[in-house]
């Protein structure tokens, strides 16, 4: 499976992270989208017409949302990551994959502006975001109310994974994450799990690791 | 701006990759002035009022000045040797004062928490003795036998080791690094960091480097340049304050940070201090 | 008794956001702090600010009784304490190494941090459990001059202790009358959403005029 990727693309993260979580090995193709904008370039346009990356390929399959691509791992690969498959708890999933090219427009277009230097609206992109982040605190909330700290069910599904990387980002485009305890919790629990990888910008939780007790003598090659 | 800033107005800045100009030129800041950089033979770049400022490409960059330059731009030796691969990265903006961007990079002892697996891991976070000199004939600051060991030093390395690096300030604002060569033990790999001051708050940070490496495709060059700089941007944004202070009251360094504390002191003494805080407020 | 009488005492965060082994950033009047317990679930408040390089000590991590800085690992105990420098493992960290501390205090799952030396604790709140914190891009004072509101959401009595966090913003810690169902909260939750929209709507209609 080739995914056509950029190391500081959240959406491309999300198929990355997918992909680990889910133990699915992906043949990483690089995309020089910034300075470059290789990913507007004419062999790329004649996979995705849109000129977005990630673009995952599998024979003859040929995907350009990130969406489609969560669940498409996941069903081939962690099925248990698609919910119970009831009417309303797919739904539900299905709601916050929808709901999640808000965060890629309004705190993803923040991030370009703020970070990479793209032409935008900043504080208008801010303002938007910070409306998505507190629907996503409120939904949250009640979800914590009912004991639960995923988005869509008793474990996380894709649904948080479309979510977690433009939420985790929002700094990155002059959005604090200060004011919304529930995200932060729900982020940490995504960081907490086995298999989870970073990308720029989201640390590592180093305290997962023990504080060493003494310096070993690095080894030399 | 104030007078005692002035010296840094003076000094050259990377306003561009020279390579990337769109047709209608980029409109863009200089120390708080607007300018724009419009391509053509030769590159011009022009200020408010339609003034023409001096202009100088090298390393890839468009570099400019709204001061008089009384140098030319410093000399950067091994970007004209050849055999070696010239990497433009491309330009990242970061909330920050530029002589913090510039302090960051000059900072091994954050490896291990902010590169983790591939700069740096616990437990290896020990920064032994170096050199630091400010080397008056060249008017630069410069940190030699720096090591630090190293799980993915480069791209190109395959596993852990243990890397050499020197550190060299030649202006306020750029930063270059030498560091051990995967592929050519012996020689040394070239990174700089080259930080156009937009306010004194506020810098577009222009990587560069100049590596021997005939194998990694310059989009992994790229990619693995821009994830280290992304890993340290959010530390830089939540500085506080955001100015460096030379207040030497104010933080407190260890001997880790001497390279940070000559670097303080040379700025302190040239009055460069665009984007600095003298007294603690 | 009324919350205004202990102006000395900051409600910065509900207990249920501060598990085990996490840190926070904690906004006050006066600046943020770094909020933190520690694994055995201890509170300490610190400045967040690291006194080596000034990162944001609240964007650190918790290992067992410290507070590390992201940036380059150095550690803090419960007193401020710079405990363990990892560029220099062997270095005792000398006693100047030290963040500011702010005691803290919770009660009925709601952390204080002390402006000053309060001569009492921090109120209990009787008859209400914790909700949830909510932010809101409006001044402290309009919503409350006495850091208090008194209210009903869905019907349910609601205490909402009002704090000022710089910016014209203020973070509103919502209780809720004890007594209340999952589906109450549920319910006040979401009637919070709708106050805060009428009070940022308010806000910027005076502000316009
Ligand atoms: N990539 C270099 C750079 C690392 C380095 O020494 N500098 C850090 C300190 S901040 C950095 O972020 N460099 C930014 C850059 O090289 O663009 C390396 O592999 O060692
Ligand atoms: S800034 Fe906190 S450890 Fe260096
Ligand atoms: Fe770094």
């Amino acid at each position: 499976m080739i995914l056509y990727d950029y190391i500081l693309s959240p959406d491309a993260y999300k198929v990355r992270l997918m992909a680990a979580l889910a133990g699915v090995k992906l043949d990483l193709r690089a995309v020089d989208v910034h300075p470059g904008r290789e990913h507007e370039s004419e062999p790329l346009r004649a996979l995705n017409p849109a000129g977005s990356i990630p673009i995952l390929i599998d024979g003859d399959l040929i995907l350009t949302e990130s969406a489609a691509m969560l669940v498409y791992l996941a069903r081939l690969a962690a099925p248990e990551w698609l919910g119970d498959g009831d009417a309303a708890g797919g739904a539900r999933i299905q709601q916050w994959l929808s709901f999640s090219p808000r965060l890629t427009d309004h705190l993803g277009g923040a991030r370009a502006t703020e970070m990479l230097a793209e032409p935008g609206d900043l504080p208008a992109l801010q303002q938007a975001g910070i409306i998505d982040l507190r629907q996503l605190e409120a939904a949250l909330i009640e979800r914590r109310i009912e004991g639960q700290c995923f988005l869509a069910a008793d474990r996380p599904t894709v649904a948080d994974i479309a979510c977690f990387p433009y939420a985790a980002l929002a700094p990155d485009g002059g959005v604090s994450l200060d004011p919304y305890p529930s995200i932060r919790l729900w982020m940490r629990a995504i960081r907490m799990l086995p298999g989870f990888i970073e990308m720029p910008g989201i640390h590592r939780l180093h305290e997962l690791k023990p504080e060493p007790l003494s310096t070993e003598t690095p080894e030399t090659v | 701006m104030t007078t005692s800033s002035q010296p840094m107005i003076d000094q050259w800045y990377p306003v561009a990759l020279a390579s990337q100009l769109p047709p209608e030129g980029r409109a863009t800041q200089l120390m708080g002035a607007p300018i724009v950089v419009l391509p053509g033979e030769p590159i011009r770049v022009v200020a408010g009022g339609g003034r023409d400022l001096p202009v100088t490409v090298r390393y890839g960059h468009v570099w400019t000045s709204l001061g008089e330059p009384s140098k030319e731009l410093f000399d950067i030796p091994e970007a004209d040797q050849p055999g070696r691969r010239l990497v433009e990265v491309g330009v990242v903006r970061v909330r920050c004062s530029p002589l913090r961007a510039v302090e960051n990079f000059l900072d091994i002892a954050h490896f291990p928490f902010v590169h983790t697996d591939i700069l740096g891991a616990e437990p290896h976070t020990e920064v032994g003795k170096y050199d630091v000199e400010i080397r008056e004939e060249e008017d630069e600051v410069w940190a030699t036998k720096v090591q630090f060991y190293q799980p993915q030093a480069a791209k190109s390395a395959t596993g852990g080791i243990t890397t050499d690096y020197m550190y060299r300030v030649p202006a306020p604002t750029s930063s270059v690094l030498y560091k051990t060569c995967p592929a050519r033990p012996g020689d040394w790999d070239v990174i700089t960091l080259f930080v156009q001051p937009l306010t004194e708050e506020l810098c577009d940070v222009w990587p560069w480097m100049a590596l021997f490496d005939d194998e990694t495709p310059t989009t992994d060059l790229i990619h693995f340049q821009q994830m280290i700089f992304l890993q340290d941007r959010s530390i830089l944004e939540n500085q506080i304050p955001r100015l460096l202070p030379l207040d030497p009251g104010r933080e407190i360094p260890t001997r880790a940070d001497l390279t940070s504390v000559a670097y303080r002191r040379w700025l302190k003494r040239h009055l460069f201090t665009y984007g600095a805080q003298l007294v603690a407020q | 008794m009324p919350v205004e009488l202990h102006r000395d005492w900051i409600p910065v965060a509900l207990s249920a956001d501060l598990p085990a082994a996490t840190v926070v950033p904690a906004h006050t009047p006066s600046g943020i702090l770094a909020l933190w317990r520690s694994e055995s679930g201890k509170l300490t408040a610190l400045a967040d600010r690291c006194p080596h390089r000034g990162m944001r000590l609240s964007y650190g991590f918790v290992r067992g009784e410290a507070l590390s800085c992201i940036y380059h690992g150095w550690s803090y105990g419960r007193t401020g304490q710079c405990q363990r420098i990892p560029a220099h493992p062997d270095l005792t960290p000398p006693a100047a190494i030290k963040a500011a501390s702010y005691a803290t205090e919770e009660r009925n799952g709601v952390i204080w941090i002390a402006q000053n030396e309060p001569q009492e604790p921090p109120p209990t709140l009787d008859g209400f459990k914790p909700l949830r914190s909510m932010p809101l891009a409006v001044d402290a004072d309009r919503l409350s001059p006495t850091g208090e509101v008194r209210t009903e959401f869905a019907g349910i009595d609601m205490l909402l202790l009002i704090v000022a966090t710089g910016n014209g913003e203020a973070v509103a810690h919502i209780m809720i009358a004890a007594s209340a169902s999952k589906d109450d909260c549920v319910a006040a939750s979401r009637a919070a959403e709708g106050w805060r929209r009428d009070c940022e709507r308010l806000a910027l209609e005076d502000r316009a005029s």
